[in-house]
């Protein structure tokens, strides 16, 4: 497959590649986006992606995702606080940065009157490339998300997944340095999910595109993400690689319980003899169960053979183990206090989500 | 070397692009642009024909055959009925997120309406030559011949541009397909009934004539009628053509400032 290794091989500059820090190919300073009505959706962001990398916007609902990347992206305009995309700020240098980013809204934004081919030809039509130029890349990017067996196919006959890569598809066609994703994966099933990753993890590292993606699904931060930042009510809780922020919450736990033969004064003693050990942070009760306790570890997996050596030298049995690594979920709900959060606000946000729902499901 | 983005007419035409394979899998509404006038050309034709025979309306109208009367005015009102609608793709674009997506392409963002009016345009066009073929199966023979058609597609051009471009400024405040029909027959509505697209001057009250002489649907009424019944007025001819530029070129100043500043997502 020539055409797809052509396409994800970038030309940079040789002096870029072996300049010693990372580029920071988007940067938000102390943005703020205040909609008519007072609702403050972005409240003071700042932080920064690097080249290459896949940074990821976790956060319910109305946190203000699809806002932060409305601004950067130029559709919307900032109240306050300075933005910048590949090094371009985008309140005034709209066109470069316009030249330089690929946008996947949240919302299927292909025509579903047009072929596939024929949405991709526009979407090449406007950007300044040559006619051949433009045939190339359409056979690229349909190569590259699988579409090319239905390429003269009407969108319309597409399932929702078919769309969404599509879409994906024309975000790529002017070979962007910064991509947008806001969910990219919303309303799909769990198979075309993962498809999809497997898509953005492919762009970034053949094509070294940096990817700011959005999403509520932890699992799909996790998967994907180099980092990830929280984000609530507008504002960034955190930002971290996803173990950092697991790890956050005070490393892995080990569920245990005692062998029932176990008496009272040997479980004292193992207790003891595992509280001395330097890799247990704590060891605390698991409520009503008398013989089941929970240990904090900082690396689960390398420490609980320690801790079985730790029991067998003073011949202490335990019936019954469990490792739990915190999942994503875990800091999230830590950090936002909420799961999905009811939306409010635009009775026409509502419809076009119902819209590109109905559009996803056939 | 800095890459820039594209021109506005080039952005134009990839848009009118898409629209024109828009029109042409849209059965539907190929049929609807064809049929409706058909059915007014018809109907009125046939119910306004007695009116030729009472010696004082033919005088009024200022011709002996109510068709070539109407042909005029029907296409005045489809052109102008063919452009007060195109806001609606603005905001199905919006909700289908092809707004968004061409807003974020290095096109001029006035690209956009542009090339909506060009697909207009082209629509309008076919539609008036279709009516014009009917109208002469049906007897109606121009005054001007082939140089009077040319100039009638341009003063039906000329009108639902105009048209076309107000609808599409509303459009970049307007988020529901239902508030933009409302705006729009209550702008219509007026604007064909204190025209000269259906009745004669002479037999409008007053005040109504008043109205209906400043009113643009008259100013590319006025001069097809003359192209079609009697020859080429120059006066008639001209001061249409000055009006309706005129319109043009404001309606579309407006049209690129909404769309530059003012375009709500
Ligand atoms: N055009 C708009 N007008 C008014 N409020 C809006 C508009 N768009 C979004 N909002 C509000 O801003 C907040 C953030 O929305 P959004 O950025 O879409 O959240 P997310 O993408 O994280 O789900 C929400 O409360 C939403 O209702
Ligand atoms: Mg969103």
């Amino acid at each position: 497959m020539e055409s797809k290794g052509e396409y994800l091989s970038r030309r940079e500059p040789a002096q870029e590649q072996t300049a010693p820090a990372r580029r920071e190919m988007i940067r938000t300073e102390n943005l703020v986006k205040v909609f008519p009505g007072g609702n403050r959706a972005v409240d003071g962001l700042t932080f920064s992606v690097y080249e290459g990398e896949i940074f990821g916007f976790l956060g319910p609902n109305g946190a203000g995702k699809s806002t932060t990347i409305m601004i950067l992206t130029t559709l919307l305009a900032a109240t306050e606080g300075r933005a910048f995309v590949s090094g371009y700020n985008v309140s005034r240098d709209r066109e470069q940065v316009r030249l330089h980013l690929g946008y996947v809204s949240q919302v299927l934004a292909v025509d579903d009157a047009l072929s596939g081919e024929e949405n991709l030809w526009l979407q090449a039509g406007f950007y300044n490339l040559s006619r051949q130029e433009r045939k190339k890349r359409v056979d690229e990017v349909l190569e590259l998300v699988g579409l090319q067996q239905r390429r003269k196919d009407l969108v319309e006959t597409y399932s929702g997944g078919m769309r969404k890569r599509l879409d994906i598809a024309a975000g790529l066609i002017h070979r962007p340095r910064v991509l947008f994703l806001d969910e990219p994966t919303l309303g799909l099933d769990i198979q075309t999910r993962r498809e999809i990753w497997s898509y953005i993890r492919r762009l970034r590292e053949e094509a070294g595109m940096t990817i700011l993606l959005t999403t509520h699904y932890m699992e799909e931060a996790d998967q994907i993400c180099e980092r990830i930042g929280i984000i609530d009510h507008g504002r960034l809780m955190v930002v971290d690689t996803p173990a950092n922020l697991k790890k956050s919450l005070g490393g892995d736990l080990i569920f245990f319980d005692f062998a029932a033969a176990t008496g009272e004064e040997q479980r004292e003693r193992a207790l003891q003899r595992l509280r001395e050990q330097p890799f247990i942070q704590k060891i605390s009760p698991r409520g009503s169960e008398a013989h089941g306790f929970v240990a904090v570890t900082a690396d689960g997996e390398a420490d609980l053979p320690r801790f079985f050596a730790a029991l067998a030298e003073i011949n202490v049995k335990v019936s019954r183990v469990t490792l739990k690594v915190p999942s994503l979920d875990d800091v999230f709900l830590a950090f936002t206090g909420s799961e999905l959060r009811e939306e409010h606000g635009d009775k026409e946000k509502h419809m076009q989500e119902r819209f590109t729902m109905r559009r996803l499901r056939t | 070397m800095k890459a820039t983005g594209i021109p506005l007419l080039r952005g134009a035409y990839y848009v009118f692009w898409r629209e024109m394979k828009r029109l042409f899998r849209q059965r539907t509404r190929i049929f609807m642009a064809v049929f409706q006038p058909v059915i007014w050309l018809v109907l009125m034709g046939n119910m306004m024909a007695g009116l030729t025979d009472n010696p004082y309306a033919a005088q009024m109208l200022g011709v002996d055959n109510y068709l070539i009367f109407m042909t005029p005015g029907v296409m005045a009102m489809s052109s102008l009925f063919g452009g007060v609608f195109s806001g609606i793709s603005i905001i199905w674009d919006r909700r289908l997120g092809f707004l968004q997506k061409m807003l974020t392409a290095p096109i001029p963002r006035f690209s956009i309406p542009l090339g909506k009016i060009w697909a207009i345009m082209l629509q309008i066009f076919l539609q008036m030559l279709i009516i014009m073929a009917i109208a002469y199966l049906l007897g109606v023979r121009f005054a001007t011949g082939l140089g009077g058609v040319i100039a009638m597609l341009l003063y039906s051009g000329l009108l639902g541009s105009a048209m076309g471009g107000i609808s599409l400024a509303v459009a970049t405040v307007i988020k529901t397909p239902e508030t933009l029909f409302a705006v729009v027959n209550f702008l219509t509505m007026p604007l064909i009934f204190s025209s000269n697209a259906m009745f004669p001057l002479a037999a409008m009250p007053l005040w109504l004539q008043l109205i209906a002489r400043y009113n643009p649907v008259s100013y590319a009424v006025l001069p097809m009628r003359s192209l079609a019944a009697v020859g080429w007025i120059w006066p008639d001819l001209l001061t249409g053509f000055f009006m309706l530029l005129l319109l043009n070129i404001v309606i579309l100043l407006v049209a690129y400032r909404r769309f530059e500043r003012g375009l709500v997502l």
